[in-house]
């Protein structure tokens, strides 16, 4: 039972920060019909901007509440700002078009994006500062639990409740909501359609930004290429929860970390992508709308 | 010549060629003398020309004679076999292919492995290769094809993660290390009339001639599916599958199709990557390799072989020649990519249907002899099939008989009744038309006798057999022809291609005649030609036969559309707001054509709103109303009927409305 | 003066002329219901004038105001909503969602979106005690009068209703119709598409009848009610319409 439990808390830690990126997947692709391919990097530039942050410019020296908010907020907003320039230059004119072409712009951009970072911030890989945070930790029972832990599955459900509270609670998180069903009706409703597009990959951006930032804290290494990998799983998440559907994406999260935590667990590291995708393609065979279902604009 | 001048060359002349023949395409198109050159290059066969031009480029290697060039060239030829696969996968079917490298390393790795455990020769492996990659793409495709495109992407990189990860974890297959020593391909030593032959393919030139000669070889396999009735399905799968299957494309089955062959390409080339590089491991098939390759397609143009090559050209040229930016290549390969596809969604050399005339050489014939050769063919048609029909069992259903029968149909969407026990006959030779205002199910129950939909109750034969649950593409091979609201043709094909496309059924030939473009297949394919073309003359759209469907008028498109629906000589034809668009001329004509339908002795069934069209030509007339079935009859007693005026104009009320204000 | 004026407008959808030269009028506070059979141009004339198809030629003014070339959702804060064919409310809303996102505009000033509501409950006493039901449980007449309520909630100067009684049963279409004149009788305008021809010019003042695109009858609605034309248009092919 012990290495259980313990391998179902790594699994819901690292699920949280899947959530947070697969939510930015999801919104964006229930709206636009669009794969940010994209987003997997913005988590790592948000990382990377962190750190300079914290390292670089020294703010690891201030009082830990505040170097904190900061390595939060700023490359939060870095990030979404890089995420609407990307969206206005490679993905707004091709709207119309083919399909296959937003993908290879998609592609491109991870590409730009990826490099870009490796080009500003070098290939190596960086740390962040190990010293920054608590190493201690509790026992419940037999597993063993850091407070950092804690701590940053609470952050990522917040921002995940701040998410839901949001679209559900404002009209503008309805109007969201309203363009993964039909775009020309919510037009009619006087809604500003571009607008709220923008929205969601602003909120894409700052959810992926925060999640890089906890990467960095936790796994304390970062590397320019991670983006790939992270938004591969992300994605999967996204779709394994159902395309477009909010609740379905923080799941998939979770169920995807949980699927890797226990892979490595009881098989070992090097299985993980077969299970993984092992899983995906089997839910999809089975329920092709994924877990949930999916909530994608049929009318553009 | 340094070979970096050598590939800048090569590249920027490509490039301004594409871009010139991009900018000016359309003012050259129109000139009849630039058709009449691009008809005298067609009449040169395509193989010919293939050899021709790779020929040309194993001769610049061999002068050049600089290894490094000759390797980059063989790269590109590598890569182009790889988007020939691919191009069938995306360009032709429009599937969302992201693992294509999947195929690439199973063909490599069943390769490296025959050769290096079991010593076979690597031309033998071949073969293996191939066969092990399509069965894979089989294995994945079957589930999963049936997806829609966003997912399919995402299934088909995750194939590529899994299998990539699958050789790393493998030892057998030399784990992360992969297979070293691969040898090279040989031809073993024998004699011959006491001549001692035998070759051992090693110099990067080899390697070439090797790479040159199986890129010829998909080339002209490429060509050949293109010009086919498999590469004219796919196509029209990816134009609009919906249509596709109800003019009896077997949409499933031609994916799967696709994806094999497409994957089988990509097991070819990876064969002949593992026997060149020497050495293979899991870092040569990411899902940066799949990437690529989409690249290559996309850039080029999907769907064009020269586009291809131009592709393949420039994804390994360019970082090539961008070595001394090594550190930032992938950068500014990404912002090229990026900006190219934003000026150029289409590629550099996309594929334009180009306008023949005449086609294939084919004589015109006057309208006259057309109408009598078709109303000929079409009676033996019906001989035939009812032949067969009475072979297999089934009665016979003769002239005034009951062709199509709907019995208690009800259909349901949610909590709403569509169609609701409607049950009528429609008689065979009579000219059939449904009405009733709009929202009254009419649409609805086309798609239930088309197979399009699944009603939740009732029968409905057609023939006197059950088409209930059955597929549309069956349904539309058992000789239904349909037409839709709102126009449906391939946009991307030319008219007479739309037709064609309607024969699918009829066909006799299979894959490898088409592959080979056995003699076989290529009088099958200028009888399919011919038939087309006739189905053109008697709707009246012959002229127009070489145009691209998205140039014709509305009205036009809709002949052309019904010439579709009757390509396979079906008995039942099925139009769907046929007059919608058109004006009172075009109305006249309509008329004409369906009277001529009928006179071939197929049964027409109409859905219309034009009621002077409706109720001058039709035998008989139902009304559907609120899914309900309220009239039945001539189109004497409907124009009367209470009940159906009451429907369309709405009841004279009980209690009077209160007038309006300053009415 | 005529609220709303629509001056010559042509629409292409590609190559093809949907609009040749559509003229219509309609002053304050009436109802003004514009006929004719499937596909002729009703639907076609109302997205131009709300802004989701561009015109390629003629003019819309909405109380003096041009219209054409601007974006949808501006229009709508000029004062003119459009209730699309076959109602397009966000089914996987709640109706209090949906209403919600009829006040859009109005979103930040929530006294008056509450005020609004309760004028749109007192309308449709049905929806009030739906509030909290997914949209896509109702049943048609149900959609139908929350798509009207959703429209009303940004108190429009002109409402464009597209085929209101499409798909429901006779009873509910007159008490939709019925609800329509109480609106226009607060001084809505109200541009009526009807294929049910009888019941609109029953509450019409004005009426358009549009034929392939042009406009071939209009008048007074009490006039063309009796006017054996109009029976004709639709059960016997306008062509006989156009002819006298």
């Amino acid at each position: 039972m012990g290495p259980f439990l313990q391998y179902t808390v790594i699994g819901l830690t690292v699920g949280s920060f899947y959530a947070l990126v697969a939510l930015g997947y999801t919104i964006v692709y229930g709206i636009v019909r669009l794969i940010n391919f994209a987003q997997g990097d913005l988590s790592t530039l948000g990382a990377f901007l962190g750190w300079t942050l914290l390292v670089t410019f020294g703010l690891q020296e201030l009082p830990l509440p505040l170097a904190l908010v900061i390595a939060f907020v700023i490359p939060m907003l870095g990030t979404a700002a890089v995420n609407l320039v990307i969206l206005e230059i490679a993905y707004k004119p091709l709207f119309n078009k083919s399909l296959l072409a937003i993908l290879i712009s998609a592609l491109a951009c991870s590409l730009i994006l990826s490099n870009g970072i490796e080009w500003i911030f070098g290939p190596r890989i960086e740390a962040y500062p190990p010293s920054l945070l608590p190493a201690e930790g509790m026992f419940l029972g037999t597993v063993h639990v850091t407070f950092v832990q804690i701590a940053l599955v609470v952050v990522s459900l917040l921002l995940m409740g701040t998410l839901v509270a949001f679209v559900q609670g404002t009209t503008i998180g309805t109007a969201m909501r309203a363009l993964a069903v039909d775009h020309d009706a919510a037009r009619l409703m006087g809604i500003n359609v571009n607008q709220v597009i923008r929205l969601a990959f602003v909120l894409g951006a700052l959810l992926a930004a925060a999640s890089g930032v906890m990467l960095g804290l936790y796994y304390v290494q970062i590397q320019f290429s991670n983006g790939f990998l992270l938004g591969l799983r992300a994605f999967t998440a996204a779709v394994l929860g159902g395309i477009g559907n909010i609740p379905g994406a923080m799941a998939g999260g979770m169920i995807i970390g949980l699927v890797e935590s226990y892979t490595t667990g009881y098989l070992s590291g090097k299985w993980e992508d077969v299970i993984v995708f092992g899983v995906l393609i089997t839910v999809l065979v089975i329920r092709p709308v994924g877990l949930f279902g999916e909530r994608v604009a049929e009318r553009m | 010549m340094s070979a970096d001048d050598l590939l800048l060359t090569l590249l920027i002349g490509f490039l301004a060629i594409s871009l010139l023949r991009g900018l000016g395409y359309r003012r050259l198109s129109e000139d009849p003398r630039f058709t009449t050159w691009l008809n005298r290059i067609d009449r040169v066969p395509y193989w010919s020309r293939v050899i021709a031009f790779l020929a040309a480029v194993a001769l610049l290697a061999y002068i050049n004679g600089d290894d490094y060039f000759t390797s980059v060239l063989v790269s590109v030829a590598t890569y182009a076999m790889l988007g020939l696969g691919l191009n069938i996968v995306v360009g032709f079917a429009g599937l969302l292919d992201l693992g294509y490298a999947a195929f690439f390393a199973i063909g490599a790795y069943t390769s490296a492995l025959l050769t290096t455990q079991a010593h076979w020769n690597f031309f033998t492996t071949v073969p293996l290769a191939v066969l092990f990659t399509g069965t894979a793409g089989a294995i994945l495709g079957y589930p999963t094809l049936r997806l829609r495109s966003d997912y399919l992407a995402i299934v088909t990189l995750g194939f590529g993660e899994m299998t990539r990860v699958t050789f790393n974890n493998w030892d057998y297959a030399g784990g992360p290390n992969g297979i070293l020593q691969i040898p090279f391909p040989e031809i073993p030593t024998f004699s011959l009339a006491g001549v001692s032959i035998g070759y051992t393919f090693q110099s990067q030139f080899d390697f070439l001639l090797v790479g040159l000669a199986l890129l010829a070889v998909a080339m002209i396999f490429a060509q050949h599916l293109e010009h086919s009735r498999l590469g004219r399905g796919w196509i029209a799968i990816r134009e609009d599958e919906f249509a596709a299957e109800s003019v009896g494309v077997p949409s499933l089955r031609l994916k799967l199709y696709a994806y094999v062959m497409g994957g089988m390409w990509g097991g070819l080339a990876g064969a002949f990557f593992a026997t060149r590089i020497g050495a293979i491991d899991p870092t040569s098939f990411t899902f940066l390799l799949s990437v690529n390759v989409l690249i290559v397609i996309v850039l080029g143009g999907t769907g064009s072989l020269p586009g291809v090559l131009l592709g393949a050209l420039i994804v390994i040229g360019l970082p090539e020649v961008l070595r001394t930016f090594a550190d930032q290549r992938l950068l500014i390969f990404g912002i090229g990519l990026l900006v190219i596809i934003l000026r150029l969604a289409l590629g550099i050399w996309p594929r334009i249907r180009r306008k023949p005339q005449p086609y294939y050489g084919l004589e015109i014939e006057e309208p006259a002899k057309v109408a009598a050769k078709i109303l000929v063919e079409h009676q033996q048609q019906m001989v035939r099939r009812d032949a067969r029909h009475a072979a297999a069992g089934h009665r016979v259903i003769e002239e005034g008989e009951a062709i199509l029968e709907v019995q208690g149909v009800v259909q349901q969407f949610g909590g709403l009744r569509a169609v609701d026990n409607v049950t009528f006959d429609v008689k065979r030779g009579e000219i059939f038309s449904i009405i009733g205002p709009n929202g009254g199910g009419k649409t609805t129950l086309f798609n239930c006798i088309t197979g399009v939909q699944k009603p939740k109750a009732g029968k409905i034969l057609i023939d006197g057999r059950s088409v209930v649950g059955l597929r549309p593409h069956v349904i539309a091979g058992r000789g239904v022809g349909r037409t839709f609201q709102g126009i449906r043709l391939f946009k991307q094909m030319a008219v007479f291609e739309n037709v064609m496309v309607g024969l699918y059924p009829r066909h006799r030939t299979m894959t490898w005649q088409a592959l080979l473009h056995t003699p076989g297949e290529r009088k099958d394919e200028i009888r399919t030609l011919e038939e087309s073309r006739r189905w053109l003359g008697f709707v009246g759209m012959e002229h127009l036969a070489g145009r691209l469907a998205t140039e014709l008028s509305y009205a036009d498109q809709r002949r052309v559309e019904i010439a579709r629906a009757l390509a396979a000589h079906p008995h039942l034809v099925l139009f769907d707001e046929p007059a919608a668009g058109m004006n009172p001329t075009e109305k006249l004509e309509l008329d004409a054509i369906i009277r001529k339908i009928r006179g071939l002795g197929i049964t027409v069934v109409l859905i219309e709103h034009d009621m002077s069209l409706v109720m001058r030509i039709s035998d008989r007339i139902a009304v559907l109303d609120h899914g309900t079935l309220i009239a039945l009859g001539v189109p004497a007693d409907i124009q009367e009927d209470p009940a159906v005026i009451e429907a369309y104009l709405g009841r004279e009320d009980e209690i009077p409305m209160p007038r309006a204000k300053g009415a | 003066m005529a609220i709303l004026e629509v001056k010559d407008l042509h629409v292409f959808y590609g190559n093809i002329e949907a609009l040749k030269g559509i003229s219509i009028q309609a002053e304050q506070g009436q109802i003004v219901a514009i006929l004719g059979g499937n596909g002729a141009g009703k639907t076609t004339t109302l997205r131009a004038i709300s802004g989701l198809i561009r015109p390629r030629a003629g003019t819309v003014t909405l109380d003096g105001k041009n219209l054409v070339g601007r974006s949808a959702h501006e229009i709508v804060g000029l004062g003119l909503c459009h209730v699309p064919e076959g109602r397009r409310i966000f089914n996987v809303l709640t109706v209090d969602e949906n209403l919600n996102l009829g006040g859009y505009l109005i979103r930040s000033k929530r006294g008056l979106v509450k005020e609004r509501k309760e004028a749109v409950n007192a309308l449709f006493p049905r929806l009030a005690e739906r509030r909290m039901q997914l949209a896509g449980t109702l049943s048609g007449g149900e959609q139908q009068m929350l798509a009207i309520g959703r429209a009303m909630m940004s108190d429009p100067k002109v409402l464009m209703l597209d085929e209101p009684s499409l798909g429901l049963a006779p009873i509910l279409a007159r008490s939709v119709l019925r609800t329509v004149r109480q609106i226009a009788d607060r001084g809505t305008t109200v541009l009526l598409v009807e294929q049910n021809a009888r019941q609109a010019l029953a509450i019409a003042h004005r009426a358009y009848v549009i034929e392939v695109g042009r406009i071939v009858l209009d008048g007074n609605a009490a006039d063309l009610a009796k006017d054996e034309r109009v029976q004709k248009a639709y059960l016997g092919g306008f062509e006989a319409v156009a002819a006298n």
